[in-house]
């Protein structure tokens, strides 16, 4: 159903009538010290692409590069331990796994999810006078460099690693039974670049409420002292020319909201509630509180492309 | 003389870093960070902009020298502040102001071990020290390495990395340079900033209160 030609968060083939499999695999080298935490993001963030395309994750598989001869074993099972606990906190089964002998440490997984072939969520599937649902707030590519700089605080790093080893499941299940259009989950190219990537080659743009855009707080700080990871700017070099930045947001707004994400949030593009039902972004925004997703926010609207797909910042 | 620092071959975000210290322990009126990439380009002139100096870029693809200049005014306090913390930057980060309302410890280091007795057992408990340290927070402003102390801030000294991260943190460290180069250990010092006894008769009196180890 999705394969390489329509890059999307993650393949899906079909099985049958009534099951599509969803297929993804995500690993990356540390970005906390912690390695039972480092271990909780890598997975949250490998089973953020099956709930990206309306998924269950059911199986998953460990992916490791360890330099055996220099770091503690001990290290590997914490990490390893963290990840498992993503897996079972997501109903999925670890069923496996393969290790490399590697001078840098790398860890993630391969996940497999379920979904009825109908649910899948893709990304492109837009449609202008929809809104969108942004669920984590944005900044900890900012945040993780400001880490590895030595200058973010415990209880700053505390909050980041909270954030990123959330799983998105209570989010995807919250949009059972809501008119979700399309859907994707934000990772390293940024909210922007995300948001570019769902309007190409449609015929809507985006157009983004800044102001509502859910952000922790001291990636603004760390922002404006320029400790921004060099993938921000590739983001910007990429999907610059396809946004638009409306008069009066501060320029370090920009750096914000390209900055590469580990284990972000959902953005989802849902119809607006109507007067019979409460199917639509307010009902969700509303269930995802309840539910305890509680950076959601409504921060734009889809609207019909003009001459070319955009993404605009008001 | 505008003062340089060579953050070529350094990804992000050393550059910034290394830019931070400079302006942190000595506020020069001009400051040239040479880089080799944009990312860096663009990081150490936000972070210039955030401190109040004014920015000029000179280069090319592959090679930037980014020059931070304070203006007249901040300028003038930043020579008449010389020798004391550079509290003068109004709009630096507010853990910075607190600092500055806050208490500050000075800690002066003439040994490489606690105490007298068992020396084995003497480096283990500095090496704890140094490790705690970091439990002071904001109030821990200034470490000054003296004597054999000086051997605690070279390549492979047991808390290397315990010293990098409280100087990342934000405290200054000082080291005394003839105390290296009495041990021949001047390049071997991988952390913190040479200094002279002037600067630490200096520091002793703007401390709150000066530990001795």
């Amino acid at each position: 159903m999705i394969g390489l030609s329509r890059a999307d968060d993650a393949g899906v083939y079909r099985v049958s009538e009534s099951l599509a499999l969803i297929q993804t695999v995500d690993f990356f080298t540390p970005i906390v010290d912690d390695p039972h935490s480092f271990g909780r993001i890598a997975a949250a963030n490998a089973l953020s692409d099956v709930y990206a395309m309306g998924g269950v994750p059911k199986t998953a598989m460990n992916l490791v590069g360890f330099p055996a001869g220099e770091m503690d074993i001990s290290v590997l099972r914490s990490i390893i331990k963290g990840g498992a606990e993503k897996v079972a906190e997501a109903g999925a089964v670890l069923i496996g796994g393969h290790s490399v002998e590697d001078p840098e440490l790398k860890y993630g997984l391969s996940v497999t999810g379920f979904a009825h072939p109908d649910r899948v969520l893709a990304k492109k599937t837009l449609k202008p006078g929809t809104k969108l649902i942004l669920t984590k707030p944005l900044g900890t590519g900012i945040i993780n460099t400001a880490i590895k700089g030595g200058v973010a605080p415990a209880e700053v790093i505390e909050n980041a690693t909270r954030i990123m080893e959330e799983l998105n499941r209570t989010a995807a299940e919250s949009m059972e039974g809501m008119a979700v259009r399309a859907c994707t989950d934000i990772t390293g190219f940024g909210l922007l670049g995300h948001a570019a990537e769902m309007v190409e080659g449609t015929d809507c743009s985006i157009r983004f409420n800044t102001s509502a855009i859910p952000i922790i707080p001291e990636a603004v700080e760390y922002a404006k002292m320029g400790l921004i990871p060099a993938g921000t700017y590739k983001n910007q070099d990429f999907r610059g020319s396809m946004t638009s930045m409306g008069h009066g947001i501060e320029p370090f707004m920009a750096d914000i909201l390209f900055d590469p994400q580990t284990s972000g949030g959902l953005l989802i593009c849902i119809d607006s509630d109507d007067q019979s039902s409460k199917n639509g972004a307010e009902g969700l925004l509303e269930v995802l509180h309840k539910n305890g997703v509680e950076h959601s926010a409504i921060i734009g609207d889809v609207v019909e492309k003009e001459s070319s797909n955009k993404v605009y910042l008001i | 003389m505008t003062q340089k620092i060579d953050a070529k071959n350094q990804s992000c975000p050393a550059p910034v870093l290394m830019t931070k210290q400079v302006v942190e322990s000595e506020s020069p009126a001009s400051l040239a960070v040479m880089v080799d990439n944009d990312a860096a380009r663009q990081n150490v002139t936000k972070y210039f902009e955030s401190q109040g100096y004014d920015v000029t870029v000179n280069g090319t693809d592959g090679l930037f020298e980014v020059t931070g200049t304070l203006g007249t005014e901040a300028n003038t306090q930043a020579n008449a502040d010389q020798g004391a913390r550079p509290e003068v930057k109004a709009e630096a980060n507010s853990a910075d102001n607190n600092a500055a309302a806050q208490k500050k410890i000075m800690i002066m280091v003439a040994t490489d071990r606690i105490g007298f007795g068992d020396d084995t057992l003497g480096q283990k408990l500095m090496a704890s020290y140094i490790k705690t340290l970091k439990e002071i927070d904001g109030e821990l402003w200034r470490i000054v390495f003296v004597n054999n102390g000086v051997k605690l801030t070279i390549g492979d000294s047991p808390v290397i990395d315990d010293l990098k991260e409280l100087e990342a943190s934000g405290v200054d460290l000082l080291v005394c340079g003839a105390c290296l180069t009495h041990f021949n250990l001047m390049d071997k010092k991988d952390v913190g900033q040479v200094t002279n006894m002037l600067d630490i008769v200096t520091s002793m009196q703007l401390a709150d209160s000066v530990v001795n180890i």
